[in-house]
């Protein structure tokens, strides 16, 4: 889910060398490496900002807190990072990454942090160099990267070229994940207990938010229902309880890596719905296979939930990939020809808003293995 | 919605519908990414009074009809029952809504202005462009101009933002303790002043035995002779308030103290020079004169220290930031945090600052206590 983004990450940020050692950021260089060599490419710009910032995270380990950074990796020699911080705050941002060489990306003069580095690729000829990440950079900052490349390179887009991070997850990856899902665990017990203990919606989200940031979560979003679980609102400081059910929303993020769930507790109201809605879970897990077709788990996952239609907060969709970012890749649409990967792991969702059935939201993460599913977290629908 | 912020809204709408008639412009285009960065405008906010989610826009024509666009889809039900604008719109596609939404309003894009779209992912301002034909004139400094002096709602949200800034750092000198680590701080004062009604916190707070800058908040654990720096942000009805302190935790060192009072005169000093008709630089000169005086000219600069203050979003960053180049001249019910926060080769990294709002006779601070060295006992 789409959350409002904070002003500044707060939270332990760190390059967790014990759980991330450099060796598996030199492995996860190796595909890149390939599409360079296969594109001609000397190197390859990253960029991520502090909304999208995936694919530098997965290569850098580089979590930008506020603006952006940029990782500017070479076929060979060493790499260097711009971050949009000012020269004082570079000691901080230097434990935050495996690159050595960080450079402030702020000030009149940070359009020239790029010349001696690109230096020993400069030819007769322009040089083509990669991009990934591009899409998201704002244009000021696209003219300022092509001011300072000047006609002697060209950018060539890679984000189709080369998928990054990548589908299938690695296992000190899955290891990340597995941590970040037993986290929110703990988080969505603590919202729901809160909430049995007679408090308002967003009292409840805040006590979930202060338990796992206490323990070390880098990122909380949130979102509750204060209408019965018609809709879905951003934090608002209101704190008004609410009669009925309580439907809500946690995210959390554990050393670089999300885990979400949408939470329902039915006050008897949402009993039909909530049934079709686990059916519909179940039908979309049962199914998930490596290979299997997005468009195929969907109309299950719709028949399941007849005749009640997805909740409209879902936006016609039954899931998505996570890891470095709450959504990788596309919405798990009825029209998708995607396809499942192994240890591909996605956030499932079901739901449905309906007068007399009730409303509801449920979900679950998923590790597809080679011949089953495995739940690495899933909420129910639970009673008051 | 408030009756009172309706109309404060709608005054936003109104000045820049005026801005378009006097200019003989069809309308503007007013974007946001979705970010409420707390050194800039937020065009959107300032416009429709609905901190956005996703990206976003507002279309107003010159007859004053105006739409609020905004994504994602779901959000369309809280962002009707807050924006000030004739009409809300849920989509998951800004680029063409925005198209629908122009043509309905009968925009000439040779005849219209925008604001934001830079700010904006380059492929989203591709499709949009794609969708309209071209993009509008930019005219990125018109929500920030319009909005640059506080409204008395606007002036009295700054307030309350500072009291839960103050109430924060009280619940800071309560909690910190040695061996607790630094997130775990974080955690509880963003978590606690979020309960006082805060909407967001830009939050830095960091501790060290001789500190370098103050930073967002790591694994360190606390430990007796640490000096805590906190910048404490919080944003209440969009508007953020800046406090700067300085704590150390046991009994300081006397030259931690001396070091203090050149930052707490250096604050008087730009209190009084802030004054309507000043300009920034006069502000800036006034407080690194003070500095300067005490032995440290050389460290009046990066990476000794970053600017003496700017202005705080997400209505209007005016008057930018505080720095002697800045000739803006300073005009009564501006608000900016002016901080002369400062590297001592002493002392280290030393934080003192408030927000303030400019009067005839100098700068109000908003807080009701100014920064002291303040000590946590052991």
């Amino acid at each position: 889910m789409q959350t409002v983004q904070p002003c500044v990450t707060i939270g332990s940020y760190i390059w967790a060398q014990d759980c991330l050692p450099y060796d598996e950021f030199t492995l996860r260089l190796e595909e890149l490496r390939a599409a360079m060599d296969r594109n001609g490419w000397p190197a390859v710009l990253v960029y991520g900002d502090v909304r999208e910032h995936a694919a530098l995270a997965f290569l850098t380990s580089f979590i930008p807190r506020v603006r952006w950074g940029m990782a500017l990796l070479p076929r060979t020699g060493d790499a260097r990072l711009l971050c949009a911080m000012s020269t004082r705050d570079l000691p901080a941002m230097r434990t935050l990454t495996w690159i050595a060489d960080v450079r402030s990306g702020m000030g009149p003069e940070w359009e020239k942090a790029f010349d001696p580095w690109l230096e020993r690729f400069t030819d007769n000829q322009a040089q083509k160099l990669g991009t990934i990440g591009f899409d998201v950079m704002a244009p000021v900052l696209q003219a300022a990267v092509r001011r300072s490349l000047g006609e002697r390179f060209v950018l060539q887009r890679a984000d189709d070229v080369v998928a990054i991070p990548a589908r299938r997850k690695r296992p000190r990856e899955l290891t990340m994940i597995r941590a970040s899902c037993k986290l929110l665990e703990t988080a969505a017990k603590t919202f729901v207990e809160s909430w049995r203990g007679s408090h308002a919606p967003e009292t409840a989200a805040l006590d979930a938010e202060r338990v796992a940031r206490s323990l070390a979560a880098q990122d909380v979003r949130t979102l509750v229902s204060l209408d019965g679980g018609r809709t879905l609102v951003p934090y608002q400081g209101r704190f008004e309880k609410c009669e009925g059910l309580l439907v809500g929303y946690l995210a959390v993020k554990v050393l670089g890596y999300w885990a979400d769930m949408f939470v329902t507790v039915d006050d008897g109201s949402a009993t039909a719905a909530a049934r079709h809605a686990e059916a519909a879970l179940d039908a979309i897990i049962v199914n998930m296979r490596p290979g299997t077709r997005i468009d195929a788990l969907h109309a299950k996952a719709v028949g399941a939930l007849a005749p009640y239609k997805l909740h409209p907060v879902l936006g016609g969709s039954i899931g998505h990939g996570i890891g470095l970012s709450l959504h990788e890749g596309a919405e798990f649409q009825a029209s998708s020809d995607a396809t499942l990967v192994e240890d591909g792991v996605y956030a499932l969702q079901a739901g449905a808003a309906d007068a007399k059935a009730g409303n509801v939201l449920i979900s679950a993460i998923v590790r597809v293995a080679a011949t089953a599913a495995e739940v690495l977290v899933r909420s129910r629908p639970r009673t008051r | 919605m408030d009756e009172r912020v309706t109309a404060r809204k709608m005054g936003r709408l109104i000045e820049a519908t005026e801005h378009l008639q006097t200019q003989a412009l069809d309308g503007v285009i007013a974007a946001s990414n979705g970010l409420n960065n707390f050194l800039e405008s937020n065009a959107v906010y300032v416009f429709s009074g609905v901190r956005p989610i996703g990206e976003s826009a507002v279309v107003l024509d010159r007859d004053g009809r105006s739409t609020l666009i905004v994504t994602p889809a779901w959000d369309e039900t809280r962002a009707t029952a807050i924006s000030s604008t004739d009409r809300t719109i849920g989509t998951d596609d800004l680029a063409a809504t925005l198209k629908s939404v122009a043509g309905t309003h009968r925009l000439d894009l040779s005849r219209t202005i925008s604001v934001g779209l830079s700010l904006l992912g380059a492929a989203l301002v591709e499709r949009i462009t794609s969708a309209l034909g071209a993009l509008p004139k930019a005219a990125d400094e018109l929500a920030r101009d319009l909005a640059r002096l506080r409204t008395p709602d606007e002036l009295a949200a700054a307030e309350r933002a500072t009291w839960i800034a103050e109430r924060g750092y009280e619940r800071l000198l309560e909690y910190a303790r040695p061996g607790l680590r630094e997130f775990e701080l974080a955690a509880e004062l963003h978590c606690f002043t979020k309960k006082l009604g805060a909407e967001d916190n830009f939050l830095l707070m960091s501790a060290s035995q001789h500190n370098l800058a103050v930073r967002a908040a790591g694994e360190r654990v606390l430990d007796v002779g640490d000096i805590i720096l906190s910048e404490i942000t919080p944003c209440y009805r969009g508007q953020f308030a800046q406090i700067c302190r300085t704590t150390v935790i046991g009994e300081p060192r006397p030259v931690i103290r001396e070091k203090f009072t050149i930052l707490q005169d250096a604050m008087i000093e730009g209190l009084a020079a802030g004054r309507a008709g000043a300009t920034v630089a006069d502000v800036t000169r006034a407080i690194n004169g003070v500095i300067a005086k005490a032995g440290y000219g050389d460290y009046c600069r990066p990476p000794y220290m970053r600017v003496r203050g700017h202005g705080l979003g997400i209505t209007s960053d005016r008057p930018g930031d505080i720095v002697d180049t800045n000739a803006r001249v300073l005009e009564n019910g501006m608000v900016f945090v002016m901080h002369p926060n400062q590297y001592i080769p002493e002392s280290g990294y030393l934080m003192c600052g408030e927000p303030v709002v400019v009067t005839d006779t100098g700068s109000r601070a908003l807080s009701v206590r100014p920064a002291e060295l303040d000590v946590i006992a052991v």
